[in-house]
This record gives structure tokens, C-alpha cells and sequence, in this order.
């Protein structure tokens, strides 16, 4: 057996058959395993099985032709197997009153037998018979083969609309089979009903790239057009890592916090009570004594914490570097008010503010205090507290941030894959009852089929 | 491509809050004034501070 598995002879191996009905000379290359064989010339099925090749049916005048992408004859090798194209068929249903066609090519080898191609709009599935009957739910809303389940996708009317080559089974242009389709991307298990008979097969999703490659066909294949049912979805494989690693960092994040609050030393350097008479007049900027920073470059929290009710200060604040002359110059308000109205109680503001100085350089300082209130307010007290480096909560919140909107934003874009490819499905829209549970499903899922898809 | 974008990203976030806490970063700002006289000690009223001619809020409901 040579590499690629069991393989057509080196050359094709044909037997040369004419048409009953037009005499045109017709190509077998299935060794006798060809059930139909069409006529290219006349579009005659004729009977591969009766040595008169009896014609079952003629359409030519009833059909459109239809070009293979895969020219029947070509060799490709599918999974490690050699197999050869020897038959095309366009199948296509109705929905809504709008026809979509999709194509079949059957691959042969002598060994391993058929297998199928399909192509819809650019996206190409690898289809094998099931060996074994897989295991409907008793709604038909799911079914599990081997471990796995698929949900169902799509039931529909799928007519034969054109053929061309050989067959391994009785193919009638106009023939209609009930197919439903049942999804775990990237793989899906097809069912096909015709009478009484029932066949079950599995497809995987394969890259048009992949098929040219393997056929050795020229040029670009036809870019796929929109989300196929089992396409794996190029976006959950990434949720899934992204998550993870969000979660690691989140981790991270939580033990830099911890580090960051248990090593700053959040010292408290400076804390007076002041009273500020705004009755009194004349100048009411004073200055506090110096107190020292110390440690490297950090920030610097000032607090003011003032009797008001129903009042107001405003303070001007400049924190003054005593040696450089450099000075950190902010206002704070510290208002607080109350009461009650025909709406009930009601309080605005708050008797104490904070303000954080960023990058102050160690030194000795002083701050220069300037109050401001209505006059006539009488007399406020009023204490100010200053803390060296301080742990701001404020950026771990937006790190917080900043690692779960890229994730949330690769989940959403996920999310819109699975709605994309459920809007074409018999349901429009994504299967579920609509609650948190049943979109974790759909995430898990689609996750699941991403890590298969790759 | 994402995954690594992602790690990378993710690193570039914690090493920047890292660096943020031990500078002493924060969101407020300041005005800084450079070269304050000497004097404003003896004479806290030489210092004209920006934000004397702040609109003071003077409301209640």
C-alpha cells in the first residue's frame, strides 16, 4: 500500500461504454461499482447494472447545466486516500419560497469504497456513510453518535436538480429526499430519508484551501460566503484561551493588590485641627508646620474632614516644597446638606473630601491653607490629614476593567458567530430558552467545537 | 494571534498598574507651581492660589 493508502491504478482505469441514447461514447471509471451512470452528452441516467444500460431517465431538456469545481476524472487525496471524482449531483431545497442549491461530488477508490463531497456557497464538508445508527432524542431535537452531541440543525425537502458521472445508488433527477441535519461543528450527522429507506451520514468541515490543495486544482477556490452550519467557529477557541489567561491575570492582579496595600506604607505624616471664623474678616490663608516625606517618588492623600450642616468651606490648598519652592496647588469643597421635603429626607454631599497628589518627590513640606465660606457662617472647624504613599484602588479597578472588556468583546464576537450560523437554522436564531444557563450552553459549545476544529 | 496579542496585552496591563502604584501615579490632578517664594511662609497671603476664584457651590437641594 503506498503512503497515500489504497489507490486508483496509476492511470485511470476506464472502461469505455456507449450511450443507448445518443451513441456518445461514456466513461465508467467505478470498476462496476456504479449503480447510474449519466451521459454527459445527452444527460441520459442509464441502469450501470443492466449490460444494455437501460435508460431510467432523461432531463436534459429540463435542467440547467451545471459545472463541476472538481472535474470528474481528478485524483485527490482525502485524510491519506487516494480517491478520484466520478460523480456530481445539484441538490436543492426550498425555504420560504427561496431555492438553495447546494453540489455533491462522489469520490471513489477501489479499496476504501465512495465518499462525498459537498459544496455550499464556498464551504466544503468531507461526508462518509455512518457504520452505525446514532442515538435520537426522543424530540429529534438532539442526537449522540460516538459521545458527542449534535443538535439539530435543519430539516427540509432537497430535490435532485442535476447529475453528472456515476452513482453508486439509483439517482433520478427530480428525486426527493427528506434530509435533516444535526450539528457539532465542525462535524455534522446528515439523515436522509426516501419511502422507507433512511441513510445516515457524517461530514467535517473542510477549508476550500484544503480541497484545492488536495485535488491540485488551479487558480483560488470561491471564497466561502457567509457562516456554514458546522463551520468551526474561528473566534471560541480563542474564548476559551483568552478566558484562561484573563483568569491568570486576574490572579495576578488580586496578589499584586494585596502586595501593593501590605508593602505601601500609607504613613500618616501630617494631622491638625484648624477652626476658620468666616465672621472674623482679614487674612485667612495661614501656613502648617513643615513635616517631612520621606521614600522615593509616591503619591500624597490629603483629607479634609469639616464640621459643616448645611454649609459649605471650600479650601485653596498649596502644598509647598520648603526647600525647592516647588508647590502641589489644588481646591477642595467640603460641603454637606440635609433635610425634608414633601419627597421624603434628602442629604447631599459630605463633611469630608479626599484629594490624592500624584508624584510627590520626598522633601520637607508645608501646606498653605487658604478657607473660603459665606460670611457670617461663624465658626467651622475643620481637620486635615496627610498620608504618604497611599495605594490607589482606583487603577486595580481599571486593570480589572481592562482585562475583561477584550475578553467580553472576543466572547461577543463568539457569541455573533453562533447567532450568525443559527439564524439560517429551522430555529433563526440560536437554540435555548433565551436564559443565562442556555447561553452558557451555546458558549460551551461553541467552544467545543472550536478545540475539535483545530 | 489573539491569544498572544491577549498575553502580551494582559502583561503590558499589570506591568503598568506595577509601575503606576510605585510612582505614585493617580487620576487627580494638580497645578504645580514652581519657585514659590520663601516668603509665602512668613506671609501665607503673598501666595495667590489658582483656584481663589473658583465659583464656590453654595446649593443644598
Amino acid at each position: 500500500m503506498s503512503p497515500m493508502g489504497p489507490a486508483p491504478a496509476g492511470s485511470p482505469q476506464v472502461r469505455s461504454l456507449n450511450c443507448p441514447g445518443c451513441g456518445a461514447s461514456l466513461t465508467v471509471r467505478s470498476f462496476g461499482n456504479a449503480v447510474t451512470i449519466i451521459c454527459e452528452s445527452c444527460h441520459s441516467v442509464l441502469d450501470a447494472q443492466d449490460p444494455k444500460l437501460k435508460i431510467l431517465q432523461q432531463f436534459h431538456a429540463a435542467t440547467i447545466e451545471d459545472r463541476p469545481l472538481i472535474p470528474l476524472g481528478s485524483r485527490g487525496s482525502i485524510r491519506g486516500v487516494l480517491y478520484e471524482a466520478i460523480g456530481f449531483q445539484r441538490r436543492t431545497i426550498q425555504v420560504e419560497g427561496v431555492s438553495y442549491s447546494w453540489h455533491e461530488y462522489v469520490l471513489f477508490n477501489p479499496v476504501k469504497g465512495f465518499r462525498y463531497l459537498t459544496e455550499y456557497d464556498g464551504h466544503w464538508n468531507d461526508i462518509s456513510i455512518l457504520r452505525a445508527l446514532p442515538d435520537l432524542s426522543a424530540g429529534g431535537a438532539t442526537l449522540k453518535y460516538l459521545g458527542e452531541t449534535y443538535r439539530h440543525f435543519q430539516t427540509a425537502d432537497a430535490a435532485t436538480a442535476f447529475v453528472l458521472g456515476e452513482f453508486p445508488w439509483q439517482v433520478r433527477v427530480g428525486e426527493i429526499t427528506r434530509v435533516s441535519d444535526f450539528i457539532s461543528p465542525p462535524r455534522v450527522i446528515s439523515s436522509e430519508s426516501s419511502g422507507k429507506e433512511v441513510t445516515w451520514s457524517i461530514g467535517e468541515y473542510l477549508s476550500c484551501r484544503d480541497v484545492w490543495k488536495a485535488f491540485k486544482l488551479q487558480g483560488d477556490p470561491p471564497a466561502p460566503i457567509g457562516i456554514y452550519e458546522n463551520q468551526p467557529s474561528p473566534m471560541s477557541s480563542n474564548v476559551k484561551s483568552v478566558w484562561t489567561m484573563a483568569g491568570v491575570f486576574l490572579i495576578l492582579l488580586l496578589s499584586l493588590a494585596v502586595g501593593v496595600y501590605w508593602m505601601e506604607s500609607d504613613e500618616q505624616v501630617f494631622e491638625q485641627m484648624f477652626e476658620f471664623n468666616s465672621s472674623a474678616g482679614g487674612e485667612a490663608s495661614f501656613v502648617t508646620p513643615v513635616f517631612q516625606l520621606k521614600g522615593r517618588t509616591s503619591d500624597v492623600e490629603l483629607t479634609t474632614n469639616a464640621g459643616v450642616d448645611n454649609d459649605w468651606i471650600y479650601l485653596n490648598y498649596a502644598l509647598i516644597n520648603q526647600d525647592t519652592g516647588h508647590a502641589y496647588d489644588f481646591g477642595r469643597e467640603v460641603s454637606y446638606y440635609h433635610g425634608y421635603d414633601s419627597d421624603g429626607s434628602w442629604s447631599e454631599g459630605k463633611t469630608s473630601n479626599s484629594v490624592t497628589i500624584p508624584s510627590v518627590p520626598p522633601g520637607n513640606y508645608y501646606l498653605r491653607v487658604e478657607p473660603e465660606s459665606d460670611s457670617n457662617r461663624g465658626l467651622i472647624r475643620y481637620v486635615v490629614t496627610v498620608k504618604r504613599d497611599v495605594p490607589q484602588a482606583s487603577f486595580f479597578g481599571i486593570a480589572l476593567l481592562a482585562l475583561l472588556v477584550p475578553a467580553g468583546l472576543i466572547t461577543w464576537r463568539s457569541l455573533n458567530f453562533e447567532h450568525l450560523r443559527w439564524a439560517e437554522s429551522d430555529y433563526g436564531g440560536m437554540p435555548g430558552d433565551g436564559s443565562l444557563l442556555g447561553m452558557v450552553e451555546n458558549i460551551a459549545d461553541s467552544m467545543k467545537s472550536s478545540g475539535d476544529g483545530e | 494571534m489573539i491569544r498572544s496579542f491577549f498575553l502580551v496585552y494582559g502583561l503590558f496591563v499589570l506591568a503598568a498598574v506595577s509601575f503606576a502604584e510605585y510612582r505614585g501615579w493617580s487620576l487627580s490632578r494638580v497645578n504645580e507651581v514652581p519657585n514659590v517664594p520663601r516668603s509665602v511662609r512668613d506671609n501665607p497671603g503673598s501666595y495667590r492660589s489658582v483656584y481663589s476664584s473658583y465659583h464656590h457651590y453654595t446649593g443644598g437641594k
